[in-house]
C-alpha cells in the first residue's frame, strides 16, 4: 500500500500514480513492480443500438404497397401512361433514404451514400421512360448524380479519416462546393453545346477560395482558431 | 405468492421522475449505481436466479417506459430479463428506454461486488437499495445461507403493499403557501470534457469514525461536515481560477423525505436542498463554512419547509393547463428550463445515503456499498457518499479531466486527520 507524497492519501495497491494529482508512486526498494487487480473491470462498454423494427416495418409495408396498389392502377385501369413510375421511384427513394435511420447495422456509410445516389439515378432513369429522349438522362441527369455522390462520399470521407472539427469541416464543404459547382457548369455546357469554359462557377470558385484561405489561417494558428471555437461553440 | 398473471396495470410517474426521461439524450441519462461487495466471488448463474426471483416483488422496477399524448408512463414489462452481465469499466452509461429489452435496469458482477443500476425514473436511491438488498439476501440464500426477510430485505413470496408502488409527493404535497425556488447563477467548474461513454470515478475509501471524530470537532454531523469540505473545494478552485466576478458555490443534495413523511413508497420520494457560500460576502475560513452549512441544514431540514418545497414543485402537475399540453411541447419547455436554470442553479451534487442498514445475519457476508450519482448532465462532479459498519465510500463521478474538486476534498480529510484511501477507474498508465 502506498501513499502519495503529494496529496497525503493512501493510494489503492492497484494505482502506479495518484489519480489527484497524478504524481508517481515510487518505491525506492522494490525495483520490479508487482501488478494488482484493479478493483475496476478493465472492459469498457458500449450503448446498446437500439432497431425501431416497427417503424421500418410501417414504412417498408406503406412503401411497399403505395407501389403495388399504384403499378396495378396503372396496367389495369389507366394504362395510358406509365405514370406509376414517378411513384414507385419515389417510394424507392424514401425507402432508400430512410434506411439508415430504421436500420442500424454495421453497414458503412459509404455504402448508404452509394445506395442513395443509386436510387436517386433509378428514378432518373423510370422518368426518362415518360420522356421523349433519354439523352439528357444518359448526358446530364446521370453524370450530375455520380458527381453529387462522389462529392458525398469524399466529404464523408474527409471527416471520418481526416479531423472532423466544425473549422475543418467548414473547410471540407467550401472546397468540395467549388469543385461541385465548376464540374455542374462543365457538365451544363458540355449538354448545351456550349464551350467549355468557367463563368458563373468562377465567381463561386473565387469566394470560396477567399474562404478556404481564411480557414486555412485560422487552423494554422492555435491563438486564433481556439479563439474562434471558443466563440462560435454550440 | 405474487401472480404472474396478475391483471395488467400501468403506472404514473411520480413528480420527480416526469424530469428524468426528458432530459435523455444520446449520451446522457439519469441513471445512478449502487453496489455491494460481498466477501465471496459472486456467481453469476445464482444472481440471474436471484433477480428473476426478486424482481417480481418489485412491480415498478420490472417496466418498460411508454410515451402517452400529455404525459409518459411506465407499463408492466413481461420481456425476459433484465440478464446480468459482466461489469465494465465506464459503468453508468446511457440507458435507451428501447435498448435491453426495454428494461431500466441492469444487474453487473464482477469479482465479488454486484452492481445495480436504475434510471431515476423508476425510484431513488432508497427504492433501489431495497432492491439490490433483496436481491442480495436472495442470491445469499441460494447459496444455502439462512437470510430473514425484514430491513431492506422484503418477503419475494408476498405481494407488494401499495403504499410501496404510491407517488408519495402528491400525498404530502399538501402546505397553504408555495416557496419560491432558489434561483440564481452559480459557480460552474471548468473542465475538458471526456470523449462519449467516459465515466471517471474517483473512490476515496474512510473510516465512519475517523470522519465522525472530525466533523465532530466542528460540532457538526458528517453530511453538514461533507458538503462543507466540499463547498470549500469548489471554493478554493473559484478563486485559483480567473474571475472577474467570483460567483455563489452552491451544491444540490437530496433529501430523503422518508425520514419525515410516512411513507413506505419505493419510488422517487426526494428533494432538493441547496446549501451555498457566496464569496462576495467576503472570504470564508473552513470552520465559518461549516458553521454556515449547519446552521443551513438545522433551519430548512425540517417537516414544515420541505412540505412547503414539494408542494411547489407538485403545483407544476396539478395544474390542468399544463396537464393538457401534449407531452412534446411539455419536453421541449422543461428540457430548455433544466438547461438553462435548474442545470446552472448549482456548482455541484452531493448526496449521502448514510448508514446502510443490514439484516445482523447479512453483515458477515457483506464487506462494503457503493453509490454513485452517475454521469452529470454537464460538465462537473457529483459526490455520492455511503457507509457500511465502519467503512465509509465517497465517490466522485464527473466526465471532465480535471480532478481539482476531489483532490481538494480529500486533501481538506487528510488535513482533517481521516486517513482516505483512494480508487479510480481512469486509466493511469
Amino acid at each position: 500500500m502506498s501513499y502519495c507524497v503529494n496529496c497525503g492519501v493512501r493510494l489503492d495497491a492497484s494505482l502506479k500514480k495518484c489519480p489527484l494529482c497524478n504524481t508517481p508512486v515510487i518505491h525506492p526498494n522494490e525495483t520490479a513492480v508487482p501488478n494488482f487487480p484493479s478493483p475496476f473491470p478493465a472492459g469498457k462498454g458500449q450503448v446498446e443500438t437500439v432497431k425501431s423494427r416497427d417503424l421500418a416495418i410501417l414504412l417498408s409495408v406503406s412503401l411497399g404497397a403505395s407501389s403495388v396498389v399504384c403499378g396495378l392502377l396503372n396496367l389495369l385501369v389507366f394504362p395510358y401512361s406509365l405514370w406509376s413510375l414517378y411513384v414507385i421511384g419515389a417510394c424507392l427513394i424514401i425507402g432508400t433514404l430512410a434506411l439508415p435511420a430504421f436500420i442500424h447495422t454495421r453497414f458503412p456509410l459509404f455504402g448508404y451514400l452509394l445506395l442513395d445516389g443509386t436510387a436517386i439515378a433509378l428514378y432518373q432513369y423510370m422518368i426518362s421512360f415518360n420522356t421523349p429522349g433519354q439523352r439528357w438522362f444518359f448526358h446530364l441527369a446521370l453524370p450530375i448524380t455520380a458527381l453529387c455522390t462522389a462529392a458525398a462520399l469524399s466529404f464523408a470521407a474527409l471527416i471520418q479519416r481526416l479531423s472532423s472539427s466544425f473549422l475543418m469541416i467548414g473547410l471540407y464543404f467550401f472546397l468540395e462546393l467549388s469543385l461541385l459547382c465548376v464540374g455542374l457548369e462543365l457538365l451544363i455546357r458540355r449538354y448545351t453545346g456550349a464551350p467549355l469554359c468557367l463563368t458563373w462557377s468562377a465567381i463561386v470558385l473565387a469566394i470560396c477560395g477567399v474562404i478556404v484561405i481564411c480557414l486555412l489561417t485560422i487552423l494554422s494558428r492555435s491563438r486564433l482558431r481556439n479563439a474562434v471555437r471558443r466563440r462560435l461553440h454550440f | 405468492m405474487w401472480k404472474r398473471n396478475s391483471p395488467k396495470t400501468w403506472y404514473r410517474l411520480d413528480l420527480s421522475a416526469i424530469v428524468y426521461p426528458t432530459l435523455q439524450r444520446r449520451d446522457f441519462s439519469s441513471v445512478y449505481r449502487l453496489s455491494v461487495l460481498l466477501k465471496e466471488e459472486v456467481r453469476p448463474a445464482l444472481l440471474q436466479q436471484a433477480v428473476d426471483l426478486s424482481l417480481n416483488r418489485f412491480p415498478t422496477y420490472k417496466v418498460a417506459m411508454r410515451r402517452g399524448l400529455f404525459w409518459r408512463y411506465l407499463e408492466p414489462n413481461d420481456r425476459p430479463g433484465p440478464c446480468v452481465r459482466p461489469d465494465i469499466r465506464n459503468f453508468c452509461m446511457p440507458m435507451p428506454f428501447k435498448s435491453n429489452q426495454r428494461y431500466l435496469i441492469r444487474f453487473y458482477y464482477y469479482g465479488r461486488r454486484i452492481s445495480l443500476e436504475a434510471h431515476h425514473s423508476l425510484g431513488d436511491g432508497t427504492g433501489g437499495m431495497y432492491l439490490l438488498q433483496t436481491v442480495t439476501a436472495v442470491y445469499l440464500r441460494l447459496l444455502g445461507h439462512s437470510i430473514p426477510n425484514g430491513g431492506y430485505v422484503m418477503d419475494i413470496t408476498k405481494q407488494p403493499d401499495p403504499e410501496e408502488l404510491e407517488d408519495a409527493y402528491m400525498r404530502f404535497a399538501n402546505a397553504g403557501v408555495r416557496p419560491p425556488r432558489p434561483s440564481g447563477k452559480t459557480y460552474r467548474i471548468r473542465g475538458t470534457r471526456e470523449p462519449f461513454y467516459t465515466f471517471n470515478v474517483i473512490t476515496g475509501v474512510l473510516s465512519a469514525s475517523a470522519l465522525h471524530a472530525a466533523a465532530g470537532k466542528y460540532n457538526a454531523t458528517i453530511t453538514e461536515y461533507l458538503n462543507a469540505v466540499l463547498l470549500y473545494a469548489l471554493l478554493q478552485k473559484q478563486q485559483e481560477e480567473p474571475h472577474l466576478h467570483p460567483l455563489p458555490v452552491r451544491i444540490a443534495m437530496p433529501v430523503n423525505l422518508r425520514r419525515f413523511f410516512p411513507s413506505k413508497t419505493l419510488r422517487n420520494f426526494i428533494t432538493m436542498v441547496y446549501p451555498s457560500i457566496d464569496p462576495r460576502l467576503g472570504d470564508y475560513d473552513f470552520a465559518e463554512i461549516v458553521a454556515h452549512v449547519r446552521n443551513y441544514m438545522r433551519y430548512y431540514i425540517n417537516e414544515k419547509f420541505l412540505r412547503g418545497d414539494i408542494t411547489t414543485n407538485a403545483a407544476i402537475k396539478r395544474n390542468p393547463f399544463i396537464r393538457v399540453v401534449p407531452l412534446f411541447i411539455k419536453d421541449f419547455f422543461v428540457r430548455l428550463f433544466y438547461t438553462r436554470v435548474q442545470d446552472k442553479n448549482s456548482s455541484a451534487g452531493l448526496t449521502n445515503m448514510g448508514a446502510v442498514q443490514v439484516l445482523p445475519e447479512m453483515k458477515p457476508f457483506l464487506e462494503r456499498f457503493d453509490i454513485y450519482m452517475g454521469i452529470p448532465y454537464s460538465e462537473r462532479t457529483n459526490c455520492a457518499i455511503i457507509s457500511f459498519e465502519d467503512t465509509l465510500t465517497v465517490n466522485f463521478g464527473s466526465c471532465i479531466a480535471q480532478t481539482d474538486v476531489e483532490r481538494r476534498f480529500f486533501c481538506q480529510l487528510v488535513e482533517d486527520g481521516v486517513p482516505v484511501t483512494i480508487e479510480t477507474n481512469r486509466n493511469m498508465e
